[in-house]
């Protein structure tokens, strides 16, 4: 079930939703009308199906309708999917940092990093490796970079 | 004994169609052309067909090569029997998946033949039996299928977190289970608010949200099973009533948004985008549907490594519809 908390980050709103986006998701209920200027940490947020995806766009696209600015940060491998898959998802919003997966060669554990999109771009895609925090051992980028992110080589 | 029949020049397809037949306990026949091809199926009446679909123009020819010989609407060919093989993906073969000869899709993706044959086989099997339905069908004998009953739509998110555990448990990644619980949840929503329909034909629940609590009974009773062979966990999600569209059903999954704006409607209450979006995050999907009857709707995921792996793995698309 989503959940979220408001904080003010200067002149911006910033909005960290946790859980699940499903059919029970209500942005307007839980958010209320999109502020002129909105960041939205999507650091905790697992999973979103088809019908959340609908209700993301929906809450998303008034804000950008209202001429805001919209940026989103921590945007967890869930999100990062969707964006890549839905041209519109992000609304007109910009992404500024995502988190991004990796797979230790020694032990399989998953991990993930985050990392500014710009510095992403930067870097070529070319992506560093990490060291495993459960056995130490080289943990690399585990997903096709053309799809994970596709968006942001567009 | 029983023949497979393979029309393609493609040698990856030959070790594979070689495989696949060895393993289901069927002769290989082998013809380079379509035209070859169609007066083997008129000469040997094979039980199953595996073409490569990768061109429109192979396809174009295999369609007029059949129309000469057998007639397209043959008992000697049917939808259910033909495998096409393509290396691409279903939104750049509309040749395929427009055409009325659409059965199954094999993706070209044979690098470890000695795990996708098997599987391949199994799902053969299962088409050549009266009915393809039944998760065991497509498992390793002797896998333990768990079964869950839904008894009211509020109920789903339970299914999908159950799920959840059980893939975790089975030690599927966590990315890995929260793409599987995903599809399953898709899944799951057709079965209980697109497939149940009146006696005209007319959808009962298409418009009604997502989140509305309804009791699911009698013929809108909805299942769902699981099991995991060691490799490939197999998941299943059963209706009562076999409204399942074909064209409607290949239309969805061959759409890709991330080359075209998602429209919103807001008249519907789904999203229109579950197939689709489930169908690009990998795996494999099995739809039967004895219409006006029962639809089953399974999808495999092999468990891997690494989740590189998981997307890259071999895959199929099939539909077995019986009327």
């Amino acid at each position: 079930m989503l959940n979220a908390t408001k904080e003010q980050a200067g002149s911006a709103t910033l909005i960290r939703l946790s859980g699940a986006i499903e059919e029970s998701a209500n942005f307007d209920k839980l958010l209320g009308p999109p502020p002129a200027e909105l960041i939205v940490s999507c650091k905790d947020v697992p999973r979103i199906n088809s019908v959340g995806v609908k209700a993301w766009i929906r809450y998303f696209q008034q804000a950008q309708a209202k001429g805001g600015k919209l940026t989103f940060i921590e945007c967890s491998t869930a999100i990062v999917e969707q964006i890549n898959l839905i041209s519109n998802f992000t609304c007109g919003g910009v992404v500024e940092s995502i988190y991004v997966p990796f797979s230790c060669e020694s032990c399989q554990k998953e991990l993930i990093g985050l990392f500014k999109t710009s510095d992403l771009k930067s870097l070529n895609f070319i992506l560093p490796e990490l060291k495993c925090s459960k056995c130490g051992g080289k943990a690399v980028f585990d997903d096709i970079p053309e799809e994970y992110l596709g968006f942001l080589m567009k | 004994m029983s023949s497979l029949l393979l029309i393609s020049d493609i040698p990856e397809d030959h070790a594979f169609a070689t495989q696949v037949a060895k393993s289901v306990g069927c002769v290989l026949i082998h013809a380079k052309s379509p035209e070859e091809g169609a007066k083997m199926l008129r000469d040997q009446s094979p039980k199953f067909i595996f073409i490569d679909g990768s061109s429109a123009k192979t396809y174009q020819k295999f369609e007029e090569a059949i129309h000469e010989t057998v007639g397209l609407f043959s008992e000697l060919i049917q939808p259910n029997m033909i495998h096409f093989i393509s290396s691409e993906t279903m939104d750049s073969i509309p040749h395929l998946t427009q055409s009325p000869l659409f059965g199954h899709l094999i993706f070209r993706k044979f690098d470890k033949l000695d795990e996708c044959a098997p599987v391949y086989a199994r799902v053969l099997a299962a088409t050549a039996k009266e009915r393809a339905f039944g998760l065991e069908n497509f498992l390793r004998p002797g896998t333990k299928i768990q079964t869950i009953q839904l008894k009211s739509s509020d109920q789903k998110q339970g299914a999908v977190g159950a799920l959840t555990n059980y893939l975790n448990q089975a030690k599927f990644q966590p990315r890995m289970a929260t793409q599987i619980s995903n599809a399953v949840d898709e899944l799951l929503m057709n079965a209980i608010f697109d497939a149940p329909i009146d006696d005209t034909g007319k959808t009962l629940y298409s418009n009604t949200p997502r989140s509305t609590i309804f009791k699911l009974e009698g013929k809108s009773a909805v299942e769902m099973q699981v099991g995991f062979d060691g490799e490939y966990v197999g998941i299943t999600v059963v209706d009562h009533y076999g409204s399942l569209d074909k064209a409607r059903l290949l239309n969805h999954v061959s759409k890709n948004y991330s080359d075209e704006t998602y429209k919103l409607k807001l008249h519907q209450a789904g999203a229109g985008i579950g197939l689709a979006t489930i169908y690009q995050n990998g795996g494999s999907f099995f739809f039967s549907s004895c219409v006006r009857e029962r639809t089953e709707v399974t999808v495999f995921f092999r468990r891997t490594k690494s989740f590189v792996e998981f997307k890259n793995q071999f895959r199929f698309f099939s539909t077995q519809f019986y009327f």
